[in-house]
């Protein structure tokens, strides 16, 4: 994802709350500090499809918001 | 003034603190430069005796360790390496150790990182192993001996203070392991039937090796009963076979350490390295049914479609990917034990050859003793 994001992409990482320090660190380390972070709810193993579904409608309104930034 | 000295006038490469050694203890705990553990405090003075056997470019990186991705240069690691414990004869193998998990097919990344209970299991083979002390004898694994809880720690506290693998936000191990703090053998050379490790991977048996292993804790095998090598391996093989295992799942590179008694008794049975690999990888497996509803659906069938979109339920399951992938090597003292050391999966060992800094291989530690 940083290296679609130095090329210009847009781009975002969906991160679970728990590995959000991680996912922050990360963007800054590899030198994209801005690269956005689609939060959603811990834990992202071991869930039913119901609870994956649940996951996605959170981050995707997130990454409308970040698409609809981006290109304006 | 030494050039070490110099070194550490730039702004913020010195810190101060009372040098009691309980406050210096509550100083580096603060700033979180411990294991949690007391250390030695790295003065400019201690870092320069451990770098006597350093042949490195003090300031050169010789690995970049992420997830920080910091910079590991000899002086940096040499400040850990005091903190440890290390003698300076130690040091060249701690840098070494470093060099080999940051080869690609290790996945420092990964095993930095990860929720997995994994740390680097560190096999030295060759005679700078016995010239610095390293055991390989009676309680190798465990506590008292000053080489290897000090390299392993030495390690250890690299990956935190230059990789910044700090639990919960660089280091995201779910438990860990009691082995973060150390994890570093030697092969029981003088009491292995079969050629040593590093000599099976190629490298001259002159060589002075390190071979790192994303391990987990080592699971015990207690067998005094079996008097042949089939009744040995078949307790290994049973030890081996748990569903938790990330190698269950065909990837990584487990360990079997026998201890020297166990060996000797495969080794009477007329077993090959190679024999014990295919051996074990045959008897070492769970049927498909023994594992959860839910693994064998979305693990199995969905992940591993190649092999088991449609098989049986009592379709084995192999404890790794392919026989060869299976590490073997003595180690230990007397006693009818032998450890199996399951691994982190997205990894593969990596082994390095002691060098000077002309490309020759170290026979001595004391070819690099700085003059």
């Amino acid at each position: 994802m940083a290296q679609l994001t130095k090329r210009g992409l847009i781009a975002a990482v969906v991160c679970s709350d728990t590995f959000m320090k991680l996912g922050t660190a990360q963007a800054r380390v590899f030198g994209v500090p801005d690269l956005p972070l689609l939060k959603i709810q811990h834990p992202l193993g071991g869930l039913t499809m119901e609870k994956v579904r649940e996951r996605a409608a959170v981050a995707l309104p997130q990454l409308l918001k970040v698409v609809k930034e981006k290109q304006s | 003034m030494s050039s070490l000295a110099a070194m550490l006038k730039a702004p913020g490469a010195l810190v101060e603190c009372d040098d009691d050694p309980e406050a210096v203890y509550e100083f580096l705990c603060s700033k979180g430069w411990s294991d949690g553990l007391p250390v030695i405090p790295p003065t400019p003075e201690r870092v320069e005796r451990m770098l006597a056997y350093c042949d490195r470019d003090f300031e050169k990186p010789v690995v970049r360790i992420p997830p920080r991705f910091g910079a590991a240069t000899p002086i940096r690691v040499a400040a850990n390496a005091v903190m440890a414990g290390c003698k300076p004869e130690y040091f060249p193998l701690v840098l070494l150790a470093l060099e080999a998990m940051a080869e690609d097919q290790y996945n420092l990344y990964g095993t930095q990182a990860t929720t997995h209970p994994c740390t680097p299991m560190l096999i030295f083979n060759g005679p700078v192993a016995k010239e610095v002390g390293i055991n390989a004898g009676q309680n190798v694994m465990g506590n008292y001996f000053r080489a290897n809880a000090a390299i392993g720690r030495a390690v250890r506290l690299a990956l935190v203070n230059i990789g910044a693998a700090i639990p919960g936000t660089g280091d995201m191990a779910t438990a860990g392991t009691p082995a973060k703090f150390t994890f570093c053998v030697a092969e029981n050379e003088d009491n292995s039937p079969w050629d040593p490790l590093h000599v099976e991977l190629g490298f001259p048996r002159e060589a002075s090796t390190v071979t790192v292993i994303a391990a987990e804790s080592p699971h015990n095998v207690n067998d005094h009963e079996s008097i042949t090598a089939e009744g040995i391996l078949t307790m290994v093989a049973g030890t081996m076979a748990t569903t938790g295992s990330n190698n269950a799942y065909y990837a990584g590179q487990p360990v079997i350490a026998f201890g020297p008694e166990h060996a000797a008794t495969v080794a009477g049975g007329g077993m090959s390295k190679a024999g014990i690999k295919q051996w074990l990888f045959d008897h070492a497996t769970i049927p498909l049914s023994k594992f959860s509803q839910e693994t064998i659906e979305r693990r199995f069938r969905r992940k591993l479609a190649e092999q088991f979109a449609n098989a049986p339920l009592d379709t084995p399951v192999h404890m790794w990917a392919k026989p060869e992938d299976l590490i073997v090597i003595v180690t230990g003292g007397a006693g009818k034990h032998s450890q199996y050391v399951p691994t982190f999966g997205n990894t593969r060992s990596a082994t390095r050859a002691l060098k000077r800094v002309d490309g020759e291989l170290v026979k001595s530690i004391q070819e690099l003793k700085r003059v």
